[in-house]
This record gives structure tokens, sequence and C-alpha cells, in this order.
């Protein structure tokens, strides 16, 4: 990979007397996609908005772009681009009002609003107005705000929250569409799921700190519990659980056993999800 | 700064704003007050200076008075009749002409005219009026010729009459109305709907935001502040300076406009705030409107300094050297204003950041 898109240095940022990013410290390289996870109040939100400079740390720096973001936010916002968690569309305008306000504003030349509009899946509804759209539509147009300027960065709070699977599916396809070009994906969600399958790294944040900070395969390597799980038939003609931890010198020797001594009616091995990982690091669980 | 952001977002603020409420009624309401009170009071501002004749000869200028396009003419039969017609009002001035007035002053010999003067006159028309007999009279002789005019004023000259007492409240209501909640408004909306944070992110400063926000104000203020005057037949001889003082007066209260966008939450909040104050907007006004109330008091009232010199202008007749005192304070006003704002839009884009 190239250089780093964002380098974060014990960034801190409080409201008052309440620190919501307490001296983080972590790279994105270019082109990376990384998952930031953490549950309500946690600090991910403040992040991306001192990493695009709407708010001012007050402590340490970030460095996005090469750019200090405190120094020349607009610089730094003029190659990003940013879907906020709620929706702030121009309710009274169309969806192809909406993007070409933003692509003139960032001096977009020839922009194409239909193409994008098309990539979000909201092809035919271009004229229509933002506030006949449905949740999910305007969730997408969201999206395709931020990817007016083809962004270097993009910053995406809880792109497909509240949204149904195909609407979802549709973003994720976008959000790897643009890795592809080559674009940074700075990616704070709630779905664990969709962090693990999207993201190359992703961080942990839990009161403001940066609890764990690596590839979901080795996070799970570190911190998970991988496991067979089976279902064996009782003495009295019932059903028993059976679980054998795996990744284990006796691994092996239980497998055999189990099926030796029991008659088993399923198995199938069980991975620890980064929920699980979450919990097991701060003892609270993303949903709290 | 870039000027075709800020380009962008004012033709955003007129294709979009413009469908909205306060946008609609910035430009109705003065337009409908301005058409209710004329109902009331006959035509308000001034109409055209009227002159009342009585000749006691078979003077040329008395045909000329009454053909003139430029004033009202009106002939009396005799002198008693015009005086009272001055002292009602119903003229502004009266001359009397005697039986040989033309031919004295084709003759070049000295000739007197007796001329009344309505008290309550605007000093406007009392000037119209004599370069218009002048000029007549110069016509009439074909030199310039010495003429004694007696005058006698009548009728209350410290009165002013209600039309004219009007016209600050009417000049404020389309100057300061639009030019305050044009900007607002617009402002609290995108704070609610959050799309001040999606602009902010964009290249656009806030400070192009809030001027594109304020010249939406300022324009719209300042147009209706001209169609107000225009329709009222009340633009005088200094165009350029009446609009200049409109367009310092439009800047003021669009810069207040986005003070008040600025620290109000929601647009209830904005409509409490500007209920609560609103009422010193137009204080001037009424304190112009009863002269009994010692007038320097308008003096405290920073609209004092925006309706003050219009109402000089296009009714005394005023000049830039009667009105720039006025102009310099509305001019410290706005730059003290737009300090405030530079200072209060920092804290906004962390506020909204934050929200």
């Amino acid at each position: 990979m190239a250089g780093d898109a964002i380098v974060a240095e014990d960034l801190t940022y409080r409201y008052d007397e309440l620190v919501a990013v307490d001296h983080i410290s972590f790279k994105v390289a270019e082109g990376e996609i990384l998952g930031f996870l953490g549950p309500n109040g946690a600090g991910k939100s403040t992040t991306v908005k001192v990493l695009t400079g709407q708010l001012q740390p007050r402590e340490g720096q970030a460095i996005v772009l090469g750019i200090d973001i405190a120094r020349d936010p607009e610089k730094v916002q003029a190659q990003i681009g940013v879907c906020f968690e709620i929706t702030n569309l121009y309710e009274k305008m169309s969806a192809e009002e909406n993007l070409k306000l933003f692509a003139r504003l960032f001096g977009v030349p020839r922009f194409d609003a239909g193409a994008l509009l098309a990539r979000v899946g909201l092809a035919g509804r271009e004229r229509d107005r933002v506030e006949e759209y449905s949740k999910g539509m305007k969730q997408r147009l969201m999206v395709a705000r931020a990817l007016v300027n083809r962004p270097r960065i993009l910053f995406l709070d809880e792109p497909t929250d509240g949204l149904d699977p195909a609407s979802a599916e549709n973003i994720r396809k976008v959000i790897l569409e643009e890795r592809q070009r080559g674009a940074t994906v700075f990616l704070t969600t709630h779905d664990m799921m969709e962090a693990d399958k999207l993201s190359d790294r992703v961080g942990f944040i839990n009161q403001g700190k940066i609890v764990a900070l690596d590839t979901p395969h080795n996070l799970k390597q570190q911190y998970g519990k991988r496991a067979l799980r089976a279902q064996v038939t009782s003495p009295d003609g019932g059903l028993e659980s059976r679980e054998i931890t795996m990744d284990k010198p006796e691994t092996a020797g239980a497998v055999q056993e189990l099926f030796g001594r029991e008659k088993v009616v399923t198995i199938h091995s069980e991975e620890a999800s980064l929920e699980d990982i979450f919990i097991n690091i701060t003892g609270r669980g993303l949903t709290e | 700064m870039s000027l075709r952001r800020v380009g962008i977002l004012l033709s955003k603020e007129f294709r979009h704003g413009s469908k909205s409420f306060i946008f609609i009624i910035a430009i109705v309401m003065p337009l409908v007050l301005s058409f209710v009170l004329s109902m009331v009071f006959g035509t308000l501002f001034s109409e055209k200076p009227k002159l009342g004749v009585s000749d006691e000869g078979d003077s040329q200028i008395t045909q000329m008075v009454i053909q003139s396009d430029s004033i009202i003419g009106r002939e009396y039969d005799s002198a008693d009749a015009l005086r009272n017609a001055v002292e009602d009002g119903a003229v502004d001035m009266g001359i009397v002409l005697p039986a040989d007035f033309d031919n004295l002053v084709i003759q070049g010999e000295m000739a007197e005219i007796t001329a009344y003067v309505w008290g309550e006159s605007l000093a406007k028309n009392r000037v119209v009026l004599g370069a218009t007999v002048a000029n007549m009279i110069r016509d009439v002789a074909g030199q310039e010729v010495p003429v004694e005019i007696a005058t006698t004023t009548l009728g209350d000259a410290e009165s002013i009459p209600w039309n004219n007492r009007l016209l600050p409240l009417i000049v404020l209501m389309a100057i300061v109305f639009g030019g305050i909640m044009v900007p607002a408004t617009s402002l609290v909306d995108e704070k609610q709907k959050r799309t001040l944070s999606a602009l902010a992110i964009t290249p656009a400063s806030l400070g192009e935001i809030f001027l594109s926000k304020g010249l939406v104000g300022v324009i719209v203020s300042t147009v209706m502040g001209v169609l107000i005057l225009v329709l009222n037949q009340a633009f005088g001889a200094q165009t350029p300076l009446l609009i200049g003082m409109l367009v310092l007066g439009a800047v003021m209260a669009s810069t207040f406009g986005i003070m008040l966008g600025v620290f109000a939450k929601d647009v209830t909040s904005l409509f409490a705030t500007n209920k609560a104050i609103g009422i010193l907007y137009y204080a001037p006004a009424f304190v112009y409107m009863f002269p009994d109330i010692p007038q320097w008091i308008g003096r405290i009232f920073p609209t004092y300094y925006v309706v003050q010199p219009v109402v000089e202008i296009s009714q005394q007749g005023g000049t830039w050297s009667d009105v720039a005192l006025e102009a310099f304070i509305l001019i410290g006003l706005i730059l003290i204003m737009i300090g405030i704002v530079g200072i209060l839009a920092r804290r906004t884009a962390q506020r909204e950041a934050l929200a």
C-alpha cells in the first residue's frame, strides 16, 4: 500500500468535562477500509468530526492526506467525502439538484448526477423531491452526495443503519467499488458482520480510547475462541450439546473421542464474532 | 473567500429560499401595507406638489400652472379663497397674481406677488413650487426679472401630516422585515435540518455561507425599499444617494438577521425573539409618528440611522451633507455587527458539529 491517508496522534476531544476522544493514535493507509467500531457514545462520531475538520482537537493532531486538519480544514475538505449519521439533505430539492449543488461547490467539472444516482440504485427517481423519498433512499442519496467529488477519503458514519438488506448490500457494493478506485474508507458502524466483511482492519473504540486495532482475522486469532459444537443423542433418546475448543493440542483427540463414544447428530464449527471479541476486551456489548 | 461559491449559494437561496413563507411575506407585507395606507390617507409619501393661483388679471402663468405636468395646479376665484385653501392644506402653496403682472415682467419692471405657504407642506414641495414659479415667470418675461414675493405661512408650521408621519414606518417595514427575517430564517432552517453541517464540509466556508444568506436579505430589502418609494413617487432628485442609503440600511438589517439566525436555536425561538424585540426595530418610526415625544429618543435606536436619511432625502430634499453623519454612524454599526458575526461564525461551526 502507498502512504498514510490518515495519521492521528494523541488525538483528544473533550465536551466540557467529558473526554469523548481520549489520546487516540492510529494510522489508515491509502486505499484501506478501516472499520471503526464501538457502542453509542464511545467516541466514533466525534473522531470522525475531528478528522473531517468539523471539530478542532483539544490535544494532539490529525494529519489527513498530509495536511494538518486543524490548520487547513478547507484544503482537506475539498478532497474528502462525508456521509453523516443523521440525514441532512435539502428535502425540498430533487436528488439531482442536491448532488449538483454539492458538485458545483466542490468545483467538479462535467458532473453526471444521473450516473452517480444509478450507482446507488436511485435511477429513475432523480427528479423527485427528496421529501418524497423513503429513509433507505435518503441514506443512499447521502452516500451518493459523499461521492460527488470522487473523494480520496470517504468517511461513512453508519451508512447502512436502518436500511433494508438490499439497500445495505448496494451501499456495501459502492464502498468496495470506491476502495477499488483507490479511495480510503473510514467506516463507523454498529454492524459487526458488515465491518467484518468490508474492513481491511477494524478498530475498537471504547470510552474514547482505542482498545484494539488489527485485521478481523488477527483479532479473532488473538481474542476469539473457535469451537466445534456438536449435538449428540443422549441415553434417554434426547439431544445433548458438546463443545470442543479448537486450536489446542488436544483438539484432535477430543474429536476422535466424541465420534468414538457418542452418536453425533450434527456438528459444526463456530468462529468468534467481532462482537464477542469486543465484549471479551471491554466487558460491554456494542449495542449498549 | 470565493465569489464563485458565494454565487452558487446565492443562486440556491433564490431558487429554493424564495418559496419560503417568510420570503413571500417580506415582499407582500410592505406592498399591502402601503396600499392600505394609501387608501386610508390618500397617496402616501408625496404626490405632486400642489399650487393654487388667484389671478386678478389674465396672466399666462395661470394657464401654465394649470397645464403643468410636474405640479398640480388649481385656480381660485379670489385671494381669500386661495388663502383658505392654503390654510386647509388643499394646496401646498398659493400665489396671487396682480392684474398687470405679465406686462410688468415683460417690461422688466419690478412685480410683486403675494404667496401663501401651507405650514405643514413638505420642504421638498416648497422648493419645487418655488423653482417652477420662477421658471414660468422667466418664460413669460423672456428674461430674468426682479419679482418681489411677499410670503405668508398659514396653518401649523410645526405639524407633520399623518400620511408623512407614516412614511418611516413603511420604509422600515420594507427594509427591516425582509432584511432581518429572510437571512435569519434561512440560517435557522439550515441549522435545524442540519444541512449547514453538510455545507460546512464542502470547500465553502461558513463566511461564504453567511455572506450568501446576507446578500439575499440585502437584495430583497433594497428592492422592496426602492419599490415602495417608486410606487409612492417618493424618489427625489438624489436618486443614487437614496438608493445608497437604502442599500446601507439593508446591509445593517441583513447583518442583524444573520446574528439572530446564529443565536436562535430553531424557528420557534427565532420568531419569539423577533416578536420580543421587533418593537425596537420600528421605535424610531413610532417616535416620528408622534411629534410630542422628544425626537432625540429616536436616535437611541439603530434603525433611526436607516430611516432618517431616507426620509430626509425623499421628503426634505436632503443632500449628502444632510445625511452624512447618519450614514457614517450606520456604517459604524454595520462594521461592529460584521465583527460580531465573524466571532460567532467560528462558534457556530463548532456548535453545529456538536449538535
